[in-house]
């Protein structure tokens, strides 16, 4: 099977010039190659580099030294060097990211902040609405907050607008990042379905899990961050 | 001048070692970058770093000292600094729009602001009045102007209505590009939202290319795909908008980002 992200060489160092030029280093020569169908757990306490690598994956960090390989449209893009149009299209259709905490856009309805990747893949406002519902009732947000911005949302609904948005379109690539922090058994057994239905559908998932139980449910590789450097062959897949 | 479609291999706006004096003061320094279609970059920085000085160059209102600020146009890859000035009024009135930061600069207050917006038109050679008045409508509804106030002055509305129909009687021309000077300060916040709400709309429906002024980092990522840094007339860093919103790299971005909650 061939890889859909190769991570080769990264390094990462953040340099703080205002706090006395604190140098910290987070990611040092890391290597990984990440498959289709497959997830991969990554672990360790806080501050060990989760989210970071996640972000540089998305090109919303960026990368010092080193490449990451994605597949898109057939052919390998590097991350690191790519054009802004390129980064945009990437995650118009390859790469899709849930962060930790929805972004609301005031004035904007919980539906139409969920439908928004189908809308600008040219998806029709009709098709996309139908799967918005779908996607927020299965998530349990109940039908009269729909029309609402998510700017008064709870922890909770905000962060299932947030999932709601990153599932509603499939991605080769998904990179979840502590997903299921703020949510109660029933959507959290939700996420799950949805994070298994991704991978059997052919998606990359990278995510973060603090919860032993939903690790144990989702399976798939870990991965130890507390270690900055990995060699590419020392990780099975 | 032949009509002509543009060239898309090349990008919408070029902008190349631009540089403006005032005196011995610099406005801006060496700027180059360029913009696609339907891309929105952010300038951000505090006040003084010659954000308003670039786009004045870019929108042909001043004259540049240096460089060049080539617009890709239905005549042709052309140099905004260099074109003759007919060609530049053509151009500044049809396929760029430039929403001033003080709306008494971008609008007449002495004519209705169904005048306002017909006045491009009619700049345009359109002559038809219920035809026009027919456009000026549609686009106050777009902008959220309620329809009645189509008769009424500027004066007579509020500052965020003012901005709205600043948008409106720029846009009606179809440009490809609007360039916008801090839309939003001085506004409320829930005015700043609609606002907000209004451009960002339009900009993905028209397929808009937008320049956006701001020193609000919020507004900033909320709008931009992507943002330069300015600081003392020179570009500093640049970025897409979660690169240097979330990983700032220079010490003054890493200064403009932490001095404010979140952005
Ligand atoms: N934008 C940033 N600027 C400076 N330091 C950062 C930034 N993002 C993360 N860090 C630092 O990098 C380290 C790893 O952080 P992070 O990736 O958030 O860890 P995790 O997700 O595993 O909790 C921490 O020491 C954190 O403080
Ligand atoms: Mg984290």
């Amino acid at each position: 099977m061939e890889a859909v992200l190769k991570i080769i060489n990264i390094s990462k160092d953040f340099v703080l010039h205002h706090q006395d030029g604190t140098r910290l280093q987070v990611l040092d020569h890391f290597s990984m190659e990440f498959f289709p169908g497959k997830i991969t757990l990554l672990n360790g306490p806080s501050g060990a580099g989760k989210s970071t690598l996640l972000r540089m994956i998305y090109a919303g960090y960026r990368t010092c030294r080193g490449n990451i390989m994605v597949k898109h449209k057939d052919h390998f893009v590097d991350m690191v060097q790519a054009s802004p149009a390129t980064i945009y299209d990437i995650r118009l259709h390859t790469i899709g990211y849930v962060s930790q905490f929805l972004r609301v856009v005031p004035r904007v309805s919980a539906l139409d902040t969920v439908i928004e990747p189908l809308i600008q893949r040219g998806v029709s406002e009709s098709k996309a609405r139908e799967k918005g519902r779908q996607i927020l009732r299965r998530l349990r947000i109940p039908e009269n907050l729909w029309h609402l911005s998510a700017t008064t949302f709870s922890g909770g609904e905000q962060q299932r607008i947030n999932l709601a948005r990153g599932f509603i379109a499939s991605y080769p690539i998904m990179l979840l990042d502590e997903p299921t922090a703020s949510l109660d058994p029933d959507n959290r057994d939700t996420v799950l379905n949805l994070i298994k239905e991704a991978v059997r559908s052919g998606s990359c998932v990278i995510g973060v899990f603090h919860n032993q139980g939903d690790q144990e449910k989702i399976g798939g590789r870990a991965v130890d961050m507390t270690r900055k450097y990995f060699h590419p062959t020392e990780v099975e897949h | 001048m032949t009509g002509n479609v543009p060239d898309k291999s090349l990008p919408l706006l070029k902008v190349q070692n631009l540089s403006k004096f005032y005196g011995k003061n610099m406005g801006c320094h060496d700027i180059n970058f360029e913009l696609a279609e339907g891309e929105v970059i952010g300038v951000v920085g505090e006040s003084g770093s010659g954000k308003s000085t670039l786009l004045k160059c870019i929108a042909g209102k001043i004259n540049t000292t240096n460089g060049s600020v080539f617009f890709n146009s239905l005549y042709g890859f052309v140099d905004l600094c260099q074109c003759d000035e007919l060609l530049l009024r053509q151009l500044t009135r049809t396929q760029i729009g430039y929403v001033t930061q003080n709306s008494v600069d971008g609008l007449r207050m002495n004519i209705s602001a169904g005048g306002n917006i017909g006045e491009r038109l009619m700049a345009n050679g359109m002559r038809n009045y219920s035809q026009i008045r027919k456009i000026a409508l549609e686009w106050l509804e777009k902008v959220e102007i309620e329809t009645n106030r189509i008769d009424d002055l500027p004066t007579t509305f509020s500052g965020g209505m003012q901005q709205r129909l600043q948008i409106a009687a720029n846009l009606v021309t179809d440009p490809k590009i609007i360039l916008m000077d801090e839309p939003t300060s001085g506004l409320d916040v829930s005015v700043q939202a609609r606002l907000i709400d209004v451009l960002r709309k339009l900009v993905s429906r028209l397929r808009l290319s937008m320049i956006l002024v701001t020193h609000d980092l919020a507004v900033a990522r909320m709008l931009s795909h992507r943002l330069y840094v300015m600081k003392e007339g020179k570009i500093v860093e640049s970025g897409l908008s979660d690169q240097i919103l979330d990983d700032p790299r220079e010490p003054y971005t890493q200064l403009l980002v932490s001095s404010v909650l979140k952005p």
